[in-house]
C-alpha cells in the first residue's frame, strides 16, 4: 500500500523549466515604452515590460555549478511558451529531455532514463512558488510577485538586475535566491542559487540553436 | 396451593439471576468474522483467513466529491494529515504520503540486497557510465539538493529503484498534489486499518473519526462536499447495523401484532403476559448456554435465535386453549403433555441439526434454539400451571368459533391438487433451485457495489476477489517460487490479462536471490577500476564515490535480509499479509488486479505446471463454501427427519399415525419450496435452515391435530389453539418477509409460507376416526 513518492529526480528539473520558460517570454523584448515619463525603474515596470516582450520560443544555454563537480555542467535547448499557461523546456544537449508544465501538471520525458511521467506541481511545495511567481511575472502581476518574494531591483532601464528571495519556509529550504538580469523588457540571464551554495546560470538568446 | 407460591417465586429468582448474568457477564460480539467457519479444505481456510485479516479486507476507499477541484484538493490534504495522526490506521494514502525515515534508512542500508536491479552487469563500465550521466542530469535540476546527498554513496540509484518498485502500481493522477480522478470530480484517498474489516465496532469508530475529520476539513473550506466511504470494513458495519436496526424494527412490529392478536383471541391481558414467561425464560437460558459453550454470544445469533424460539410461544397457547372451568391448569397440562412432549422432542431434534452443521453461526443458533426450546417447554410444564389460581376460567372460546365442518373430505382432494401443482412447479420452474452466488445474500444495494468497483479502479486498489496462492514448507521455498512466478505475472500484465499484482518477493528477496546479488557485486579493486575508467571526461570531483565503494564492499558480506529485518517499518504489516504460516506450511498470497478473463487465468496458471502455485477466485470459493455448508445442512436435515420419524414411532406406537403426522410436513415443505421458486427465489443456506423451523412447527400442529380427544368440545379447543399458534407464527414471519435484508426475507418468507401450509395440510390430513364419534 505504498505509492510512488520518488519522482524527485524528475521533478527536480521543473524549476528550471518554469523559470526558463517564463523567462523565454521576455527574452526578446521590444524597446521599452518611451511614453513612460518616470525616470525611476520599478519592479512593476520590469514585470510589465517582461509581459509585453514575451516571445513564443527562445534558445538557452545553462551552466550548473555543484560542489560535487570540478567544472560546470552545460545544457542547451529551447524554451517555449504558449499563452495562457503552457511552459515547455526542450533540452537538446547533452541528451534529450523535455518538460511541459500545464496548469498543475508537469510532464517529464527523458531519453537517457527512458521514462515519461506526469506529476503534480503540488508534490513539491517549493515549486509552486516558482510557478506562481513566474506566471505573475508573465501576466504583469507585480503584487503577487512581491507577496511571494522579497524583491530588490538594481541598475537602470537599460541594464537591470532583479533579486528574488522566497518568503515562505518551504521555498527557502529549496532555494536561496533567483537573480534575473536584463535590459528593457528582455531577460538576459537567470541565476538560481541554492541554499548549499550550488548555482545554475541560464543565458538566453534570440533564435534557434545552430 | 403451596406450589402456587414457591414455583413462581423460584422462577422469578432464577430469571433475576439469569437476567443479571446476561446483562453484566455476557459478552455479545458483533464481529462478523467470529461467525465464519474454520473451513474444511486448505483453500477454504486460506479464503477465510484472508477474509478475516487480509490486506484487502482492511482497506477503506475514500472519495471526496461535490466541490470545485481546488477545494477538494485542500480538503484531501487536510484530511490526510489529520488521519495520519490516528494510530489505528497503518497507512493513509492521498498522494502526499512520504516514506517514513526508518523505512528509508532500512532501504538504504540493505539496498544492494533488496534492489532487483542488482546484477553483475549493473557494475560494468557501460552501465556505470549511464548511471553517472543520469546523476549529472539530476544535478542539473533545481531540486538537486534533495538527491545530491545520495549521489556519492548511491550513484547507481538503487534506493530510488527499490522505492519505485515497492510503490507497486500506477497511482491515480494527481491534482494539486493529491490523487484525483482525471475529470477532477473526485479526490481519492485510501486508508488501511490495523484491525480486521469484520470488526464492526472498531471499524465503525474509525469511520466516525474519518467523517469527523472530514467535517472539520470541509467546514474550514466553506464548501459543502460529500464524503463517500467504501470497502469491506465499511460494508461490514453497514450490513451489521442494517441487520440490527431492521431486525429490531421488524421484531417490534411483529411482537406488537402478536400481542394484539393474542389479546383479541383470549380477551385477557393476564394470559397474554403469561405467554411471555416460557419464551423469555428460553431466551435467557439459551443465551447463557451459548455463552458458556462458545465463550461469547453473537448479536446476530440473538436476533435470529429469538425468531426461532417463536415456536415456544405455541406451548402456553395450547395450555390456555384447553383450559376449561372444570379442569385446573395442572390437569390440563397433564392431559396435553404427552402430545406436547413429543412435539418438543422432535422439534429439538430438528433444531439440533443446526448444531452439527459445522458452521459457527448456525451452531450458535442451534444451541440457543435447542436449549431455549427445552427451557421454554420445562417452564410451560412446571412453572406456568402454578401461575393460575384454582378455578381460573379463560374465555370460553367455543362461542363464535365454528365447529369443524364437513370440508375435510373435500379438503383432502384439494390438498392433493395443491401438492401436484407444487411438485410440477418445482420441477418445471426456470428459477435455479439453489442460489449459487453468495453476493445475492448481501443486503448491499447494487449502487454501493458499483461505487466500490469504480473507486477501486480509479485508485488502482486490489480487488478483494483474485489471488495467486503460493505454498511451500519454508519461507525460503515460498520466496523462491514467488520469484519464479514474478516474470510470468509480468508477462500477463504486459499482454493485458492482468492490470497488476502485488507479491511478497517484490519486497523480500529469497536468501538464494540475495546471495546471487552478493556474488554479482564486484570486488573493491574491480569496481574502483571501472569507476575510474568511466569517470574520465565526467566532471565529478576526485574521490567523490568513496562511500559507494565501501557500501558495495560491505554489502558483499552483509547479513542477509529476512522477515524480521522489516520490523518497525511500514512494510512489516504489508509483509504479514503477503506471507504467513498456516498449519506448518508457509503461504504467500499475491493479490491480482484487473483480471480480464478468470477462466483463462485458471488455465494459464495450470499450464505453468506448478502444483504449489494456484489461482484462487475468492468469490467462487466463497460460493463453493456456502454450497458445501448448505449441502451439509441439507444432509443433516435428512438425518434429522429420520430421527424425528423414529421418535414418533416410539412415541405414537403407530406407523399410520406417524404417516399422518409426517405427511403434512413433507407436503408443506414441497409447497414452500414451490412457492419460493414460483416467486423467483433460489434456495440458500438460510432457506434450508428455516425448513427446520417449519418442521418444528408442523410437528406441533400435526401432533395436536391427531391427538385422540374425547369430546367435540375438546377438538374445537384444539383447533382454536392451533389456529392461534399458526396465526401468531404467520404474523411474526410475515413481517420478517418484508425485510430488505435477503437473509431475513428468506427466513420470514419460508417460515410464514411453511407455517401456513403445515397448518392447512395438518388440518386436512388429520385422522378422521377421532371425529367419527
Amino acid at each position: 500500500m505504498i505509492f510512488g513518492t520518488t519522482t524527485v529526480s524528475r521533478t527536480l528539473t521543473i524549476c528550471v523549466l518554469v523559470l526558463a520558460a517564463s523567462a523565454a517570454n521576455a527574452a526578446e523584448a521590444p524597446p521599452a515604452q518611451s511614453e513612460q515619463p518616470s525616470h525611476e525603474w520599478t519592479v512593476e515596470q520590469v514585470v510589465l515590460a517582461i509581459k509585453e516582450g514575451r516571445e513564443s520560443s527562445v534558445s538557452f544555454e545553462e551552466e550548473t555549478f555543484s560542489s560535487l563537480l570540478t567544472k560546470p555542467l552545460i545544457a542547451r535547448g529551447v524554451l517555449r511558451f504558449t499563452p495562457p499557461s503552457r511552459l515547455e523546456k526542450d533540452v537538446l544537449e547533452p541528451s534529450h529531455e523535455r518538460f511541459v508544465v500545464e496548469g498543475d501538471l508537469v510532464t517529464f520525458e527523458s531519453e537517457r532514463k527512458r521514462v515519461k511521467r506526469t506529476i503534480s506541481l503540488d508534490d513539491y511545495p517549493g515549486l509552486r512558488g516558482f510557478v506562481e511567481a513566474f506566471r505573475a511575472g508573465m501576466t504583469g502581476d507585480a503584487a503577487l510577485l512581491k507577496r511571494l518574494y522579497e524583491t530588490e531591483l538594481e541598475g537602470h532601464r537599460r541594464q537591470w538586475a532583479l533579486h528574488l528571495r522566497p518568503r515562505d519556509p518551504a521555498g527557502k529550504a529549496m532555494l536561496h535566491s533567483i537573480q534575473l538580469t536584463g535590459s528593457e523588457g528582455r531577460i538576459l540571464s537567470i541565476t538560481i542559487r541554492l541554499p548549499d551554495g550550488d548555482r545554475s546560470v541560464m543565458t538566453l538568446s534570440r533564435g534557434h540553436m545552430p | 396451593m403451596n406450589t402456587r407460591r414457591w414455583v413462581p417465586a423460584l422462577w422469578l429468582a432464577v430469571m433475576a439471576c439469569g437476567l443479571w448474568f446476561v446483562s453484566t457477564r455476557l459478552s455479545i460480539h458483533s464481529e462478523l468474522g467470529d461467525l465464519l467457519p474454520e473451513g474444511v479444505t486448505s483453500t477454504q481456510r486460506l479464503l477465510l483467513s484472508q477474509v478475516r485479516t487480509g490486506l484487502s479486507g482492511r482497506l477503506i476507499l475514500v472519495a471526496l466529491e461535490g466541490a470545485p477541484p481546488d477545494t477538494l484538493a485542500a480538503i484531501s490534504a487536510a484530511l490526510g494529515e489529520s488521519l495520519r495522526a490516528d494510530g489505528r490506521l497503518g497507512f493513509v494514502g492521498n498522494g502526499q504520503q512520504a516514506w517514513p525515515r526508518e523505512d528509508l534508512a532500512f532501504i538504504t542500508e540493505s539496498r544492494y540486497l533488496l534492489s532487483q536491479a542488482v546484477t553483475a552487469e549493473r557494475f560494468s563500465e557501460a552501465s556505470l557510465r549511464l548511471a553517472l550521466e543520469q546523476r549529472l542530469d539530476d544535478l542539473r535540476s533545481p531540486l538537486a539538493p534533495l538527491i545530491k546527498e545520495s549521489v556519492p554513496s548511491d550513484p547507481t540509484g538503487e534506493v530510488l529503484s527499490i522505492v519505485q518498485s515497492w510503490s507497486g502500481w500506477d497511482p491515480p493522477t494527481k491534482y494539486r498534489g493529491v490523487w484525483m480522478t482525471a475529470d477532477h470530480a473526485r479526490a481519492l484517498l485510501v486508508v488501511e486499518t490495523r484491525v480486521s474489516g469484520f470488526d464492526a465496532d472498531a471499524q465503525e469508530s474509525i469511520h466516525q473519526n474519518i467523517r469527523a475529520r472530514f467535517d472539520e476539513a470541509a467546514r474550514s473550506s466553506g464548501a459543502s462536499p460529500r464524503l463517500v466511504l467504501s470497502g469491506p470494513g465499511v460494508f461490514a458495519v453497514e450490513i451489521q447495523r442494517t441487520i440490527e436496526t431492521e431486525a429490531w424494527r421488524l421484531s417490534t412490529v411483529a411482537a406488537g401484532l402478536v400481542l394484539v392478536f393474542l389479546l383479541f383471541s383470549y380477551r385477557s391481558p393476564r394470559l397474554v403476559l403469561l405467554t411471555l414467561i416460557p419464551i423469555s425464560s428460553g431466551i435467557v437460558v439459551g443465551m447463557i448456554a451459548v455463552h458458556w459453550w462458545f465463550g461469547f454470544v453473537h448479536g446476530i445469533t440473538v436476533g435470529f435465535g429469538i425468531t426461532l424460539l417463536g415456536v415456544v410461544d405455541d406451548y402456553p397457547i395450547h395450555l390456555f386453549s384447553h383450559m376449561t372451568p372444570r379442569d385446573s391448569a395442572h390437569d390440563v397440562m397433564k392431559a396435553i403433555w404427552p402430545t406436547m412432549r413429543l412435539g418438543i422432542l422432535t422439534t429439538a431434534i430438528g433444531f439440533s441439526s443446526l448444531l452439527l452443521a459445522g458452521y459457527p453461526a448456525l451452531a450458535q443458533l442451534g444451541l440457543l434454539a435447542v436449549v431455549g426450546l427445552l427451557t421454554g417447554a420445562f417452564v410451560t410444564r412446571w412453572v406456568l400451571p402454578a401461575c393460575f389460581s384454582q378455578g381460573f376460567v379463560p374465555r370460553d372460546i367455543k362461542q363464535g368459533f365454528p365447529a369443524r365442518g364437513n370440508w375435510s373430505r373435500m379438503g383432502s382432494a384439494l390438498a392433493l391438487i395443491v401438492l401436484v401443482l407444487a411438485t410440477s412447479a418445482l420441477i418445471w420452474s426456470d428459477t435455479p433451485l439453489w442460489e449459487q452466488d453468495v453476493g445475492s445474500l448481501s443486503p448491499l444495494s447494487d449502487d454501493k457495489k458499483q461505487m466500490d468497483q469504480r473507486l477501486r479502479q480509479e485508485l488502482g486498489a486490489p480487488d478483494v476477489r483474485d489471488l495467486l496462492v503460493i505454498e511451500g514448507p519454508t519461507v525460503e521455498d515460498v520466496l523462491v517460487k514467488a520469484e519464479a512466478v514474478m516474470p510470468k505475472l509480468d508477462r500477463l500484465a504486459q499482454s493485458g490479462e492482468l492490470a497488476g499484482y502485488d507479491i511478497v518477493s517484490r519486497y523480500l528477496p529469497s536468501y538464494r536471490r540475495q546471495q546471487e546479488r552478493q556474488r554479482a557485486l564486484p570486488e573493491r579493486a574491480v569496481l574502483e577500476r571501472n569507476l575510474e575508467a568511466v569517470s574520465k571526461g565526467l566532471p565529478f570531483a576526485p574521490g567523490l564515490f568513496a562511500p559507494f565503494l565501501s557500501a558495495v564492499e560491505s554489502a558483499r558480506s552483509r547479513q542477509l535480509v529476512d522477515r524480521g529485518a522489516f520490523a518497525g517499518t511500514m512494510m512489516a504489516m504489508k509483509l504479514e499479509s503477503l506471507i504467513f504460516s498456516q498449519q506448518d506450511r508457509w503461504v504467500a498470497v499475491a493479490p491480482l488486479r484487473g483480471v480480464a478473463d478468470r477462466q483463462q487465468l485458471v488455465a494459464t496458471v495450470e499450464q505453468w505446471g506448478e502444483g504449489s502455485v494456484r489461482y484462487v477466485d475468492l468469490k467462487e470459493e466463497s460460493n463453493r463454501l456456502m454450497t458445501a455448508y448448505r449441502d451439509r445442512t441439507l444432509q443433516l436435515l435428512g438425518w434429522g427427519l429420520a430421527a424425528i420419524a423414529c421418535t414418533l414411532i416410539v412415541g405414537l406406537r403407530s406407523i399410520t399415525l406417524v404417516g399422518r403426522v409426517l405427511a403434512p410436513i413433507v407436503c408443506a415443505l414441497i409447497v414452500v419450496a414451490a412457492v419460493l421458486r414460483g416467486m423467483g427465489e433460489s434456495l440458500s443456506l438460510f432457506h434450508v435452515a428455516t425448513f427446520l423451523l417449519v418442521i418444528g412447527l408442523g410437528l406441533d400442529y400435526a401432533l395436536f391435530f391427531n391427538r385422540a380427544e374425547g369430546t367435540e368440545d375438546d377438538r374445537t379447543r384444539t383447533r382454536f389453539g392451533l389456529l392461534v399458534c399458526g396465526t401468531t407464527t404467520i404474523l411474526v414471519f410475515g413481517v420478517l418477509a418484508f425485510s430488505t435484508i435477503p437473509v431475513l426475507h428468506a427466513i420470514g418468507l419460508t417460515a410464514a409460507c411453511g407455517s401456513l401450509s403445515c397448518l392447512a395440510f395438518a388440518a386436512l390430513m388429520a385422522r378422521r376416526d377421532a371425529h367419527a364419534a
